[in-house]
């Protein structure tokens, strides 16, 4: 038996094992998802998306050694590129398929894959600063993107979308929480409005003013012209990590750390009438919307994961952490370092737009104010806590990013601190503890633990 | 044509604040090979701590003063507790590192000074200059940024060439182990030069502070122009980042004026990935920046 056999054995092996493995997981959090109040419902889909993307930056920021502040960015790409292509998916068929949200992912996935080959072709390959620097710029450009192009990108304003809900009928509201009831979708509907970027005016449709605006040095005056209706950004905070201070109280738009969140759309004539329609009495699958869209994260999550465990542990993974470790010596064994470092890009480009899809899916709304620098931040900050050279730490990140807000702000609220102070806690925590972890612990919680079994059990810590 | 020189005069102003910024990027990429993406989050901090004691004393100068101090010595607590203990080997860290202080102190600003956006005074009349029978795109103000940035620079050539602390400064960044051994203390001289970037910086975080409105990430952008400018002038030599940090201001005039502002940061994100694309390693830099 050769070498060349005995490795294709193993690698197949791997898969064997990986795949049932997965389903399994996948059932068991499907199950759970069902099981669940929709509020935690919808922590579970904002944790598996969350996870999604950063199990793509564990690739590219641990595994790669490349640091990237585009994902968020990239997370747009696959966001915008999914409300895009679902305008119409009603009455298109594609390839015999109905046009629905699974062809929306599919391009969402190959518009991310395209960027992710052209960003990371111009940085992967330089010094580690100019990548960051060039993606930093990408994160903060994008609302100037969107601004730049408001005829297809839907400006500042961004586009609401309407989610693909189960058995394809329509559901377009966010829908309610625990406490305000049950809402009347059709007085939704028509208080929404359907179609893109007609939400001018009107409590309900504060969009979020992209701070990008802010800093431009030259004409402050211009950049507001037609979007008087938009209120400036009362930003309670520094809004890095959460989108709650951007959007300024009656926001139309979900916000991802909140919980009472589509319930703040009580503004809304109607929201609160009639508590009559049962959660989902349309749609006969017996999942609310919350559970609808966690079951779709879950599913894109646990095949992101799969993709990325075969990844890491296999030939490909080797070789990113040689060149990683040492691009010489990488070279001299015949790995492209160059070449390497950009397929590391392009697969966590690819996994952070599918985040993005699931994203706009769970926001129901994609636009500049979303896929802000915070976003991107807030990647970062969850890989680097979790643990940036596992996959492990990437889903643990994800829980820490959406749940460290709600303990904090709890906590806050015990205490009775002035908002100013309470709503910027949870940034100041994650600001100081991604330092703490670079000096103290690089590893994050999982290198940690890994280094701390391995010296109780007298071994070499693995790296 | 006078439409042409008047959008170009007007990037003028605030070209040469982002060339300030650049040249913090510089000093401390220069001094400790690190990129300093919390440079603005410093320079937001010290403009806001400006704005307090212009506020108390209506002074502009003192409030100017006051930020240069505070730039300092945010620059040399960063280099000092943040920077220097991060792991060598951790290749990725430092980077990592400066985005958690960005992060911490826009957070702080906000919890102290609150997120509404600030108007910040001008001690001279920001209206353009009538010379002739025209008004010029030029004020007063902007001959004051011009003059204050012309005193910042030589004031820095002169001790980059003419001091014992510039002569070790630059040995320092050359060669550490090799200044090292010829008894420069090199700590004492990394920190110094972030000391320096953080004044530079706060200076340009005052200067540029009356025309953008400060909020604690209202400079976020002006990370990305700076960013750029450094990087196409080399990210090594503080030359290039005036020469470029200007000239992006002009482009940005010239583009804001024939289109309008939405396009400015597109402009500078297309200048920077032409410039990563066909000459990464900038036009005044002697470094390689395409490692593999």
């Amino acid at each position: 038996m050769t070498v060349a056999n005995l490795l294709s054995r193993i690698s197949m092996s791997r898969l064997v094992v990986h795949a049932p493995a997965f389903i399994v997981l996948w059932l068991l959090l499907s199950r759970l998802n069902v099981a669940l109040d929709p509020l935690y419902s919808y922590y579970l889909a904002l944790v598996a998306m969350y996870a999604t993307a950063m199990l793509g930056m564990v690739i590219l920021v641990g595994l790669s050694g490349q640091v990237s502040l585009g994902n968020g960015a990239l997370m747009a790409v696959g966001g915008y590129v999914f409300a895009l292509t679902s305008l119409n998916w009603q009455t298109v068929p594609f390839f015999g398929w109905p046009w629905n949200g699974t062809w929306s992912m599919v391009f969402a996935a190959i518009g991310g894959l395209i960027v992710g080959l052209i960003i990371g072709l111009l940085g992967a390959r330089l010094q580690g600063p100019y990548l960051a620097g060039l993606t930093l710029g990408i994160a903060v450009g994008v609302p100037a993107i969107a601004n730049r192009f408001p005829d297809v990108l839907g400006g500042s304003q961004g586009f609401k979308l309407t989610v693909p809900y189960p058995e394809g009928g329509y559901a377009s509201e966010p829908a309610q929480s625990e406490t305000t009831g049950v809402s009347d979708e059709a007085a939704l509907d028509e208080a929404l409005g359907l179609a893109p970027g007609d939400d001018g005016g009107g409590s309900a449709s504060a969009v979020p003013e992209p701070s990008v605006d802010s800093g431009d040095l030259l004409t402050l005056d211009d950049v507001q012209g037609g979007a008087s209706a938009v209120p400036e950004p009362s930003v309670d905070s520094g809004d890095l990590l959460t989108l709650d201070d951007v959007q300024g109280g009656a926001s139309a738009v979900p916000e991802p750390s909140v919980p009472p969140v589509p319930s703040e759309v009580a503004g809304i004539p109607g929201a609160t009438d009639a508590g009559a329609s049962t959660l989902d009495a349309a749609t006969g699958t017996g999942l609310v919307l919350e559970q609808w869209q966690a079951s779709l994260a879950v599913a894109v999550a646990c095949i992101a994961g799969f993709v990325a465990l075969n990844l890491v542990r296999g030939r490909q993974g080797q070789m990113w952490r040689a060149v990683r470790d040492d691009p010489v010596a990488a070279a001299l064994v015949g790995i492209a370092p160059g070449a390497t470092k950009v397929s590391a890009f392009v697969v966590s480009s690819v996994f952070a737009a599918l985040a993005g899809a699931v994203f706009a899916q769970i926001l129901t709304y994609v636009g500049p104010g979303a896929f802000g620098i915070g976003l991107s931040l807030s990647l970062l900050v969850g890989v680097i806590l979790g643990g940036r050279s596992s996959l492990v730490g990437a889903v643990i990140g994800a829980v820490l990013i959406v749940g460290l807000p709600e303990v904090v702000s709890g906590l806050a609220g015990d205490r009775g601190w002035p908002d100013q102070v309470a709503n910027n806690v949870p940034n100041l925590a994650y600001g100081l503890l991604l330092v703490l972890v670079v000096l103290a612990a690089p590893g994050g919680i999982v290198g940690t633990a890994r280094e701390w079994w391995a010296r109780r059990r007298g071994r070499p810590t693995p790296s | 044509m006078s439409t042409f020189l008047d959008y170009a005069l007007g990037g003028v102003g605030p070209g040469t604040v982002v060339a300030l910024l650049a040249l913090a990027l510089v000093l401390t990429w220069r001094s400790t090979r690190i990129v300093n993406f919390a440079q603005v989050g410093q320079a937001m901090f010290t403009t806001f701590i400006a704005l307090a004691i212009q506020e108390l004393t209506g002074s502009w100068v003192l409030a100017l003063a006051g930020a240069m101090v505070a730039g300092a010595v945010l620059g040399l607590f960063v280099q000092v507790l943040v920077l220097r203990p991060v792991r060598r080997s951790d290749t990725s860290g430092a980077i990592i590192a400066t985005f958690g202080v960005l992060i911490v102190l826009q957070s702080l600003a906000a919890m102290i000074w609150g997120g509404d956006p600030q108007s910040f005074p001008t001690p001279v009349s920001n209206a353009g200059i009538e010379v002739g029978d025209r008004v010029w795109p030029i004020s007063p103000y902007d001959l004051l940024i011009l003059g204050t940035a012309a005193v910042l620079v030589v004031a820095l050539t002169l001790l980059f060439t003419r001091t014992g602390v510039g002569l070790a400064m630059r040995a320092t960044a050359f060669n550490p182990e090799v200044a090292r051994l010829s008894g420069v203390r090199v700590g004492r001289m990394l920190g110094l030069g972030w000391a320096l970037a953080g004044l530079v910086g706060a200076v340009a975080g005052v200067l540029v502070a009356p025309s953008a409105t400060l909020s604690p990430n209202s400079y976020d952008i002006l990370l990305v122009f700076a960013f750029t400018a450094a990087v196409v002038g080399g990210l090594d030599s503080l030359v290039g980042a005036v020469f470029f940090g200007v000239m992006t201001g002009v482009i940005l005039g010239l583009v804001t004026g024939y289109s309008d502002s939405s396009s400015a940061p597109v402009a500078v994100l297309v200048l920077l990935a032409a410039n990563l694309w066909l000459k990464p390693e900038g036009f005044f830099g002697r470094g390689k920046a395409r490692v593999v």
